[in-house]
């Protein structure tokens, strides 16, 4: 096993609510994993506010991140503001993908307001090479704050096209960071990851590198995005409610004592029924 | 002085789930070295005796802590034996004869006990009576059950430990829950709870009363972070009650939003 393979099997054992902290300790104890585990392991988002787009928060990862600023998808500028000379190196999406990611930004805007009634949504894409039309991103969604129950989700994406045909595939792993605070004795925390994959054809009548190819694309995703959220939300009331539940029952269980008498009494039966 | 290094071990393996420790010892030996193995061995002494994990003595259970070293060694004065443990593989080792016993009040609380662990703890059970320090009026009741099921990625720790004044009949204690569920992701859900009562005379049946009641506000919060907590985060459907229609016509939700708001203005 390797140190990176060690260092997850580790963070999916340790305490979630700890998830930063943890991480923070694994790469003091070997400062090579930072990059592999920082680009890997997903922790909570944190919100920053946009000075250029009327305060409007944004939600903040690894993906949009350079030094110590995070852009924002609102202004497409970093906040706090790098120097010039840092600002020369930064990564900002072609115009072409930031085109899309202005669009993919206002459709998740909605889609967050039609679900969540609240919290905050950013979407960040970036291309993968010159020569290709692929594309890479992440839809970022939040609601709540980490000292009472909240709701982090992370999905990261490849949109492919399949060489030399209309067909597109969209690569998607899911991360839902879950934790629910009763604000007395108990919390319930965690998080669920889930990969899916869906292949679509390009209509004839959607034009490549076109408006309504972009809105082609996002509405795919959403759709992707829409499904994978509602099957894992499912998921997790049962993993967090039922499976937590269960598995309390096999460490206490008050009702034990009854269905044991009953148990015996109905053993006394069988044995007095043997005995004949 | 504790080197970082040490620190950092130490915080990490505090916050393992009781069912993991030894593949946490595997994972941090594979990225720190086998060198660092003692320092690791030695964290997990620490967590054991801190979090009164049961340890295999012969063909029983015993719990170990703070309440039942001497020196380096362990005595369980239910049986009256002296031991020392292997901390990675839970057991004892050099088990010998120990003068320590219980006297007639924590024989007769042991066996009652018996009947409570038996009747309601369906996991791997230990229970264990401590002399608090020299007094020989305090002592020190903690009950342990434990189901541990890697092979379907859980594990289950219950962990309730009391301090018992035989003269004044105080029973002040902590209850400590920690259920790990981590296939696909890793989902914990833990409660921690003071617990206490002024005149527990017959003291099993007092914590019998006081776990129970915890069991019955468990539920109550399980129902409340369901219906409350976790509704208000993300909507099973829109507020629309059908799926979104993605594309072009996505703006139209925005303008059917504005306009109704608009209606009120």
């Amino acid at each position: 096993m390797s140190s990176l393979d060690a260092a997850l099997d580790i963070l999916r054992r340790l305490d979630p609510t700890k998830i930063e902290e943890n991480l923070s300790q694994l790469i003091k104890l070997d400062p090579n994993l930072a990059e592999d585990l920082l680009t890997s392991v997903d922790t909570p988002l944190q919100v920053k506010k946009d000075p250029h787009s009327s305060q409007k928060e944004f939600l903040t990862c690894d993906y949009n991140r350079d030094i110590d600023s995070h852009r924002s998808p609102w202004s497409n500028r970093y906040v706090p503001e790098l120097s010039p000379e840092d600002l020369a190196e930064s990564p900002f999406p072609t115009d072409s993908v930031r085109r899309t990611e202005v669009l993919a930004n206002d459709s998740f805007d909605i889609y967050r307001d039609l679900y969540y009634e609240g919290g905050v949504s950013s979407v960040y894409l970036w291309d993968l090479g010159d020569d290709t039309d692929d594309f890479a991103g992440v839809v970022l969604l939040k609601k709540g704050t980490q000292s009472k129950s909240s709701w982090d989700a992370i999905h990261v994406f490849e949109a492919l096209q399949t060489e030399g045909s209309n067909q597109w595939v969209y690569r998607l792993t899911t991360t839902i960071i879950l934790h629910l605070d009763s604000g007395r004795e108990m919390h319930l925390s965690g998080n669920l990851t889930r990969q899916t994959e869906k292949e679509v054809t390009r209509p004839a009548s959607v034009s490549e590198n076109s408006d309504a190819f972009r809105v082609w694309h996002i509405a795919n995703l959403g759709a992707l995005v829409e499904e994978v959220e509602s099957q894992m939300r499912n998921q997790l009331e049962v993993v967090y409610f039922d499976k937590t539940r269960d598995i309390y029952r096999e460490l206490r269980d008050s009702q034990q004592a009854s269905t044991a008498s009953s148990r015996s009494a109905h053993e006394e039966v069988v044995k007095g029924l043997q005995g004949m | 002085m504790a080197s970082e290094f040490s620190t950092i071990i130490r915080s990490l393996i505090a916050s393992t789930p009781s069912g993991e420790i030894k593949d946490v010892y595997k994972d941090l030996v594979t990225i720190t070295g086998e060198n660092s193995g003692d320092t690791i061995l030695d964290a997990i002494a620490q967590y054991n005796v801190a979090n009164f994990i049961p340890v295999r003595v012969g063909d029983k259970s015993v719990i170990i802590s703070n309440y039942n070293k001497e020196g380096s060694k362990f005595f369980d004065p239910a049986t009256s034996q002296l031991f020392s443990v292997d901390h990675l593989e839970r057991r004892a080792f050099d088990v010998g004869p120990s003068e320590k016993k219980l006297d007639s009040t924590s024989e007769s609380i042991y066996k009652d006990l018996r009947n409570y662990t038996s009747n309601t703890f369906p996991g791997d059970v230990s229970y264990a009576l401590y002399p608090k320090g020299d007094s020989s009026r305090e002592i020190v009741i903690a009950l342990v059950s434990t189901k541990y099921s890697p092979g379907n990625f859980w594990n289950g720790h219950w962990r309730s430990v009391y301090h018992y004044n035989t003269e004044t009949s105080q029973l002040k204690g902590t209850i400590d829950i920690d259920v790990h569920y981590y296939e696909d992701g890793n989902v914990s859900f833990v409660c921690t709870k003071d617990v206490e009562n002024e005149s527990a005379h017959d003291v099993v049946l007092a914590i019998k009363t006081l776990e129970g009641k915890l069991e019955e506000e468990l539920r109550a919060s399980f129902n409340n972070l369901n219906e409350k907590e976790f509704k208000l985060l993300r909507r099973r459907l829109p507020v629309t009650r059908s799926r979104i229609n993605w594309g072009k016509g996505i703006g139209s939700y925005r303008l059917g939003k504005d306009s109704a708001e608009n209606q009120f203005r």
